[in-house]
């Protein structure tokens, strides 16, 4: 009788001692893992999912430096100094549209006035890239580099706008491809989420995206299949909406504003992620990873505000791109121009 | 105050100069920097389209002819949001129009100012404007 | 013993209950919210406030983008092509059959299809507006909220969101227009305004006016098949309103999805050719 008392009890006593092993670190770690995020839980969708829909323009931080100034280093914040600056300059901007409306002696320009802009609101952050810690883009690759010297050779002796292939992809009105159709630009920074069951979708409204990502977990197509926008799958970790797009066409948009600069190759891999940290406050990082083109991993943030005054509208772009036939035959124009002016030159 | 203002076009000239609506589309491939125009005309059509909204218009010459031109102003997208729409700027409505003629010599122009009789610029409605969704400053 | 026992075995039944009520909740995911996204996402699903679930990859199957009369099969425009360029015979989906032009327009629409590929806006990769999107020979997705109503459809990534809110006004025209959406009973009825009158019907040169005004009606009739019913009125094109009416079904695929149709690339030297340094002949 006492031999198995005594083996009931020492069993007993192993699997207390085994559940406190397990459990006690837990118990210890939840105070920590609270205090590191934010504590906002978003609303829950009818089906579950957290409710991250809504109009997130990117048009607070058009002021923002995609890379810092190499004076801030390490800053993540501007100093209250520079903070008071740009509040200085946001409102002489103010300023400038007001006396501009009723200025009789304005300078003609050959741009757009400067009333057809949106403006952003001053923001505390030094820039858009927050890794590598210096806030700037990382070095590229070798073959990066190779391939913009060709790129270059290639322009050598070519005219402007012989074609319309001399247009970049978003004058051409056909995609600024993931990350330019968010980098806030000069206007239109428009950005709309909406949620249905299985699926989150990311409208953006230069020009006219839709982004659908599937949260079944199914895979990827091959690489077969390639697109200017990849090809996204998402999933929750937490509160948080993570997509990793990948299946992209290579060569074609950078990750620059509006579609500009190194174009990214084929194998790039876009992990985004998505966390209300507030009722109106959405934190959006974006994490470019191809080893192709940078010598390593970079990582975007921006702290995009809900605002339902923002609502996107339809940008047509291609259906009303009278400036692409009107480039060309501008080019044709001065082309026909100089032929005239050599032939009277040499009489 | 002509201090001010000449400072405050100069800023507005420099910071489009540095803006990326610069690099957006160079209007300097459309137009002729050497063929400033003054256009005075009557509006018969304004087309709400992206990238850049275009304004017809008939300009009566002095012998009273009268010739179209289309000229090309910025994102329509803009002004929905700040309240105007396509009833803003009605047929007959008379505008003034600086800018520059197309390289081609057609009659396109790009619409650097445009004000209406009074003098008060189309469509300026960033800030203390009374524009129908005045935001105010900084918004 | 007996009563050292019941207390150990009590204290330790205790600590685990303790420390499993003490880790962090995220752990233990709400089991209920799973079941519902697995009941909504079936087959023949409702949405959780009772209407029906019209969330899923679309599309249509037949001729009316070629014609959305009934017609014969003809040759196409490039011999080149052979019997692939050539255009096949349909069932119209035109109420009637009868499209009521005024005889004006009745010309405008044969000169459209003389003018045939060069004008159509397809040919351009133009956006197809409402109602040809809905028939295109390109599937296309809705993703229904809680709120709104989004269709993207492959073609040229046109999209479009039904305000299923207070309706609002159209502030200019567009070429998918602004949709106002309500339910009435199971049927989603969208309400279309603003559209700017540059698309066409089909292929045939069917066009309208900005004056255009579309009402679609879906209903799904079954787990796989909607209705689709547009009412189509334009003062100044035709003498009465008319209606287009024909199924959509559901891609039923394992993974179905929408791709990339940005075709502005295939377009570019039908548009801008002659206007090159080495003009297209």
């Amino acid at each position: 009788m006492r031999q198995r008392v005594l083996t009931s009890l020492m069993v007993l006593a192993a699997v207390l001692a085994s559940v406190l092993l397990v459990t006690l670190p837990m118990i210890g770690q939840a105070p920590a893992t609270k205090a590191k995020k934010s504590a906002y839980t978003p609303p829950k969708l009818p089906w579950g999912d957290p409710d991250l829909q809504g109009l997130w323009p990117g048009t607070d931080l058009i002021e923002v430096p995609l890379q810092r100034d190499a004076k801030a280093g390490e800053r993540v914040e501007v100093t209250e100094e520079e903070f008071a600056q740009r509040q200085a300059k946001a409102e002489r901007t103010a300023e400038n549209d007001r006396v501009a409306y009723v200025a009789k002696d304005s300078k003609v320009g050959i741009n757009p006035p400067g009333y057809w802009l949106e403006h952003g609101r001053p923001q505390k952050i030094t820039s858009l890239v927050v890794d590598p810690p210096n806030g700037r883009i990382p070095e590229l690759t070798d073959l990066a580099k190779q391939k913009a010297a060709q790129a270059k050779q290639a322009k050598q002796g070519h005219g402007p706008n012989e074609t319309w292939e001399d247009q970049s992809l978003y004058d051409r009105c056909i995609t600024r491809g993931v990350m330019g159709s968010i980098l806030p630009v000069i206007y239109n920074n428009g950005t709309q989420i909406v949620q249905g069951p299985g699926y989150v979708a990311i409208r953006y409204e230069m020009i006219h995206e839709t982004k659908i990502i599937p949260l079944d977990g199914r895979p990827h197509p091959s690489s077969n299949v390639k697109s200017y926008m990849g090809d996204a799958r998402g999933h929750w970790e937490g509160n948080t909406l993570v997509i990793e797009t990948t299946n992209f066409l290579g060569d074609k948009n950078g990750i620059g504003l509006n579609g500009g600069g190194t174009p990214h190759s084929a194998d790039m891999v876009l992990t985004e992620k998505w966390t209300r940290t507030s009722p109106d406050m959405m934190e959006y990082t974006a994490t470019i990873n191809d080893p192709k083109t940078w010598v390593r991993p970079w990582t975007v943030r921006m702290p995009l505000r809900l605002n339902p005054e923002f609502p996107l509208y339809e940008y047509a772009c291609h259906e009303g791109n009278y400036a692409m036939f009107n480039m060309l035959k501008g080019a044709r124009a001065d082309e026909k121009a100089a032929e005239e002016a050599a032939k009277a030159g040499k009489k | 105050m002509r201090n001010t203002l000449s400072f405050s076009v100069a800023l507005v000239g420099f910071l489009l100069a540095v803006s990326p609506v610069r690099a957006h589309h160079a209007f300097a491939a459309e137009y002729d920097g050497k063929k400033q125009v003054h256009l005075e005309g009557v509006v018969t059509q304004m087309e709400w389209i992206n990238p850049h909204t275009w304004i017809h218009i008939d300009v009566t010459e002095p012998d009273g002819k009268v010739t179209s031109w289309m000229v090309e102003g910025g994102s329509p997208n803009i002004l929905l949001r700040r309240g105007f729409n396509k009833g803003s700027l009605e047929k007959g409505q008379k505008i003034a129009v600086d800018g520059f003629q197309a390289k081609d010599g057609s009659n396109r122009a790009n619409g650097s100012n445009i004000t209406y009789p009074d003098g008060k610029k189309l469509f300026l409605g960033s800030s203390g404007t009374g524009a129908p969704a005045d935001p105010g400053p900084g918004k | 013993m007996r009563k050292t026992l019941t207390f150990l075995s009590t204290a330790a039944a205790a600590v685990v209950y303790v420390s499993l009520t003490l880790t962090p909740s995220k752990a233990q995911a709400p089991a209920a919210p799973a079941k519902a996204v697995a009941k909504t996402v079936g087959k023949g699903s409702r949405m959780p406030d009772g209407r029906p679930n019209l969330n899923g990859v679309w599309e249509y199957i037949g001729t009316a983008n070629w014609d959305i009369q009934d017609h014969s099969p003809a040759p196409g425009p490039m011999w080149q092509l052979g019997a692939i360029g050539a255009i096949p015979a349909g069932q119209g989906v035109v109420e009637g059959n009868e499209i009521p032009y005024k005889p004006a327009a009745l010309e405008q629409k044969k000169k459209n299809k003389a003018n045939w590929p060069a004008e159509d806006p397809e040919a351009k990769c133009y956006m197809p507006g409402i109602p040809r999107a809905t028939y295109m020979p390109f599937p296309f997705q809705i993703i229904q909220s809680n709120k709104d109503i989004l269709m993207a459809y492959e073609y040229a990534s046109a999209n479009r969101l039904i305000n299923m809110g207070k309706p609002i006004e159209a502030g200019s025209d567009t070429w998918m227009g602004t949709s106002n959406g309500h339910w009435e009973g199971d049927t989603l009825v969208v309400d279309v305004t603003g559209l700017n009158g540059l698309s066409w019907f089909d292929r045939a040169g069917n066009f309208a006016s900005d004056k255009l005004h579309v009402v679609e009606r879906y209903n799904r009739r079954s787990n796989d098949v909607m209705d689709y019913v547009a009412t189509i009125e334009d003062p100044s094109v035709f003498t009465k309103p008319w209606k287009i009416s024909l199924p959509l079904y559901k891609r039923a695929e394992k993974n179905a999805q929408i791709l990339e149709f940005k075709c502005v690339e295939f377009a570019e030297e039908l548009l801008y050719g002659k206007y090159k340094k080495q003009p297209t002949k």
